[in-house]
């Protein structure tokens, strides 16, 4: 199973989106800075835009999504009940999993951004996918909803997952580290090595890192123990 | 400063709060109720019950900078250069000035060439550092930030802490979920299923919360 981007070349503008890469099963995160083609990346891969010049290749992607950045572009249904079977998912079970158990036949937008952020990853979580594209799945959760959802994501067990985030604190366990840079995809490699290469780096890794100290890996429990580290070492 | 008495309205419950000059962060878990105070704050909802005292009068649409958590309820215009001079045209800024003050402003989040560009076409966190623009741009005494950050990276969060630190507003109050930043704020408000679970200096709040995820993780390692 593969997802490839080939001299894939997009245009807005003066503004130029160019990638050559390569994603095999795992989780990979994508970083960059705001504006440098994060969700164009999304866009793209997903095939909801095609490039000006290029191919994307799918091969042996059968089932795919994309998790929009804003919750709300994602609402089809009137209540969440019709919502979570649009997914084709238990209502149920999805509303009991976001945290908003009993809540089914309420609208959408009577939840706040958060809880309706985290019904929709939810929803999205609840189904096996081969190429799942999750944009932006940590913004407007609290804590406790990062941590669900970076668990699940650490318990997905085949299938290419690509995390598309700025999340600053609270990110899942990551097999390859990739970063956007001014509308170029860069591939950084594997951690914790990758770190080193990362500009846009969150401001926990910018604190281990500047002090010699990498974590093992991004969950927060390797953050933890890298920061005890800096504890021992001073 | 704010003050807040005997407040009911929704899910919140607040019998006192004084928010006073400086920074407070305001959080909370998902569905607290930080939003529904945030619009309270702004004028743009009307308590059932209680009073919200800004600066000696209750709150009214347009005297606060606010910006809206979902990025794309911010914009009126369909585009940037619109978008920033809103505020002073409804204003009645002379035309010159409006003209100079977008500018210089649109420099500031690099997008100064970038005037005539669509809405649409900004990323989410192109979107609210020009809606944190909008609402800088009047210079407000006070400023109410609904969870903007979540749609910025590390250098972008550090460029729109120095928008805020040098606007000249007096009373800023930012709700978070980095709690990094709630952590350099002069004072935290917790809320908690509509009521206030705890109010005090950084220091003071995160004591309660350390054995929690939002305990600030540049504490953790003793600096």
């Amino acid at each position: 199973m593969n997802l490839s981007l080939s001299s894939v070349e997009w245009h807005a503008g003066s503004w130029k989106f160019s990638a050559d890469a390569s994603f095999c099963p795992g989780v990979h995160l994508v970083a960059g800075r705001v504006g440098s083609g994060k969700t164009t990346l999304a866009l793209l891969s997903s095939r909801l835009i095609r490039p000006d010049t290029g191919t994307i290749g799918y091969d042996g992607i059968r089932a795919q999504t994309l998790s929009f950045q804003y919750p709300e572009y994602h609402i089809t249904g009137s209540t969440l009940r019709e919502e979570a079977e649009s997914y084709g998912v238990d209502p149920t079970a999805a509303c009991a999993r976001a945290g908003i158990a009993g809540r089914e036949d309420q609208d959408p937008f009577r939840l706040s951004r958060g809880e309706l952020k985290m019904f929709q990853i939810s929803c999205i979580l609840m189904r096996t996918w081969d190429l799942l594209i999750l944009d932006e799945p940590f913004s407007a959760l609290d804590c406790r909803a990062k941590l669900a959802v970076c668990r699940a994501i650490d318990e997905i067990q085949s299938g290419i997952v690509l995390v598309i985030t700025h999340e600053q604190h609270i990110l899942p366990r990551t097999d390859y580290l990739w970063e956007m840079r001014s509308g170029v995809l860069t591939g950084l490699g594997t951690l914790p090595e990758a770190l080193f290469a990362w500009e846009s780096a969150p401001g926990p890794v910018r604190m281990l890192r500047d002090r010699g100290i990498l974590p093992a890996n991004l969950r927060r429990d390797d953050m933890l123990e890298a920061a005890c580290r800096m504890h021992e070492y001073g | 400063m704010i003050e807040i008495r005997d407040l009911a309205f929704r899910p919140l419950r607040i019998d006192r709060l004084v928010i006073p000059d400086g920074t407070t962060a305001l959080i909370g878990m998902n569905g607290s109720g930080k939003t529904t105070l945030l619009r309270l704050l702004a004028g743009l909802s009307r308590p059932a019950n209680g009073t919200i005292i800004l600066d000696g009068a209750p709150p009214e649409p347009g005297r606060a900078g606010f910006v809206d958590e979902y990025p794309d309820r911010n914009a009126l215009f369909s585009c940037l250069g619109d978008e920033l001079a809103a505020p002073l045209r409804f204003r009645h800024t002379p035309c010159g000035e409006v003209e100079r003050r977008v500018s210089e402003a649109a420099v500031t989040i690099g997008l100064g060439g970038d005037l005539d560009r669509t809405m649409d076409t900004l990323s989410g966190g192109e979107k609210v550092l020009a809606a944190l623009l909008s609402a800088l741009i009047t210079r407000p005494e006070t400023l109410i930030l609904d969870e903007f950050d979540s749609h910025l990276d590390y250098d972008s969060l550090r460029l729109a802490d120095e928008l805020i630190g040098s606007s000249g507003a007096r009373t800023v109050v930012r709700c978070t979920q980095n709690m990094d930043l709630a952590a350099r704020c002069g004072q935290v408000v917790v809320l908690h299923q509509g009521t206030i679970l705890h109010v005090g200096d950084p220091k003071e709040v995160f004591s309660t919360l350390e054995d929690t995820c939002c305990f600030p993780f540049s504490w953790r390692g003793g600096t």
